[in-house]
């Protein structure tokens, strides 16, 4: 690790400084985001409510694609581990590709943080997401929720690039370059579920614009209006107004 | 092919590019190692990338120069959809939700030309006269290579620019709509890669909607290679990211072609003008 260029990512002191908890339960919360301290009394459970508040800075903006990564990675699993019965050998061929491809994002970008993984510490407290607003019993309905989440991919990697912060050492550029690799793959991704929910839908106004100063220009969202998307899925109250926004 | 009409084609592009290669029989050598199999439409490209050893690399330091390197990219690609929806070759295979899947794209690209244009105002350069895809448009098979080509090459040209625009400021959201547009080639990509596994096109049912190892699947090899320098602009099948081997360095073992599949590669411009350059007269 100490030869990589992500190396510096787990340099800073300000280890989980972006991880605030909000509220009555503030103190075992942050246990359940963040590990057990030897010194807690308490058994916090995974199920407690907690905030998490991304930082202004690159390492918010790095930890909130993490958390998306996490998020794709363990809806695709979902999926994987149990396939709906009218899923061809083609689409379960499809959709472990899909799980390994985000398990890839998800690992990659867990190792770049290092210490600065907002869970870093958090051990066998890591978030768990909820699908169970997603209806997942049957091809069509695996394909649609594959769709939204996809599409919410692109739209937050678009967003994403612009917000992140000059820094002296270049490191700006190392985490760029990083997240346009990604990018692209996930807009593969969403081209590819779409297809497969409606013939030809790869591209359609609901996601690229199609008339208009704007016209073929693809979905853009910032981290608030993703953050508000995926609540549902994530069983603490995510706060990214302190993202940087320009 | 004719090595002496490129070299010549690229001197109008480099004037210099006699003088970077001390001997003619220098491009020839480099290309020692292209396989036989190697579709023949692919060999002058490939004598690009031999170039592209030379005297590859980015070399656009202004927004605007960024600008009209995608304007150039964008007009190309809207010909190449524009000429195919017209071409009598064409009329047969390409009906029904294809032919409205290629309008859908020819639209994107007519819209990202007009982006372009209006964003540089004076500054955009003037559009070439014509394209020719020589024989791009001879069977559905053959279209559909080429888009996939272009399409991939056109996301890997965006990402490419994304560092030099954030240096220089990203004056007016640059950045973003440059990855709003790169997005947008990339779910053309995919759903290229996707048509290409239809009977019309010749059952290829292998090809997936995101690029395997640095797999061409009958486009231009370079297409998918490395740029220069490489360390920067790795080939397609790269599996190291941030000085780390993915598939050994991060906690399990991972699958070559699943790391390469979970990254697309940025390519610099001037590899990227030169592969367009072997391709395309313009």
């Amino acid at each position: 690790m100490s030869d990589s260029a992500f190396s510096f990512l787990g340099r800073t002191l300000r280890r989980r400084s972006f991880l605030r908890v909000a509220g009555a339960t503030a103190a075992s919360s942050a246990l359940v985001l963040a590990g057990c301290g030897s010194d807690d009394t308490e058994t916090p459970t995974p199920t407690t409510p907690g905030t998490l508040t991304f930082s202004n800075d690159n390492l918010g903006l790095l930890n909130y694609v993490y958390l998306l990564e996490q998020l794709e990675a363990a809806f695709y699993q979902k999926v994987v581990s149990s396939f709906p019965l009218d899923f061809t050998a083609a689409d379960r061929a499809a959709f472990i590709d899909l799980r390994d491809h985000e398990v890839i994002h998800r690992e990659t970008l867990k190792f770049a943080l290092g210490s600065n993984a907002y869970d870093a510490n958090a051990g066998t407290n890591a978030l768990v997401f909820n699908f169970t607003s997603l209806a997942l019993t049957s091809r069509n309905e695996v394909y649609a929720a594959a769709r939204t989440l996809e599409d919410v991919g692109v739209a937050a990697y678009n967003g994403v690039a612009k917000l992140l912060q000059v820094a002296p050492d270049g490191s700006h550029l190392t985490y760029l370059k990083l997240l346009v690799k990604l990018a692209s793959v996930e807009a593969r991704h969403a081209a590819f579920v779409r297809d497969q929910v409606q013939a030809s839908s790869f591209a359609d106004a609901d996601v690229v614009t199609a008339t208009g100063v704007l016209a073929g220009l693809d979905i853009v969202k910032t981290p608030v209006e993703v953050t508000a998307l995926i609540a549902k899925y994530v069983p603490v109250t995510l706060v990214a107004t302190s993202l940087p926004t320009i | 092919m004719n090595l002496f009409k490129i070299i010549s084609e690229l001197e109008k592009v480099d004037p210099e590019v006699m003088d970077r290669l001390t001997h003619r029989r220098s491009a020839l050598s480099a290309l020692g190692d292209i396989s036989k199999k190697m579709a023949l439409a692919a060999a002058p490209i490939a004598i690009g990338s031999a170039f592209n050893k030379a005297m590859g690399q980015n070399n656009l330091t202004s927004v605007n120069d960024v600008l009209n390197y995608a304007l150039l990219l964008e007009r190309l690609e809207y010909a190449f959809y524009d000429q195919a929806l017209k071409a009598t070759t064409l009329t047969a295979p390409l009906t029904g939700v294809a032919r409205t899947a290629i309008e859908t794209i020819r639209a994107h690209e007519l819209a990202h030309v007009t982006l372009l244009t209006s964003a540089l105002g004076s500054a955009a350069a003037p559009a070439p006269a014509n394209f020719n895809f020589g024989t791009a448009f001879a069977t559905y098979q053959s279209f559909l290579t080429f888009a996939q080509a272009f399409e991939d090459l056109g996301v890997r040209a965006y990402k490419g620019q994304a560092t030099t625009i954030k240096t220089a400021g990203n004056p007016n959201n640059v950045l973003q709509t440059a990855l709003q547009i790169h997005s947008v080639e990339a779910r053309h990509a995919a759903h290229i890669r996707y048509m290409r596994r239809g009977a019309t096109a010749g059952n290829q049912t292998t090809i997936m909607p995101w690029i395997v190892n640095a797999e061409a699947n009958g486009a231009p090899a370079p297409v998918y290679g490395a740029g220069n320098p490489a360390a920067t602009f790795p080939a397609e099948n790269n599996i190291m990211q941030g000085g780390l081997t993915l598939t050994t360095g991060i906690g399990a073992t991972y699958d070559p072609a699943d790391v390469s599949a979970a990254f697309d590669e940025g390519l610099d411009n001037t590899t990227v003008t030169n592969i367009a350059r072997s391709t395309v007269t313009f």
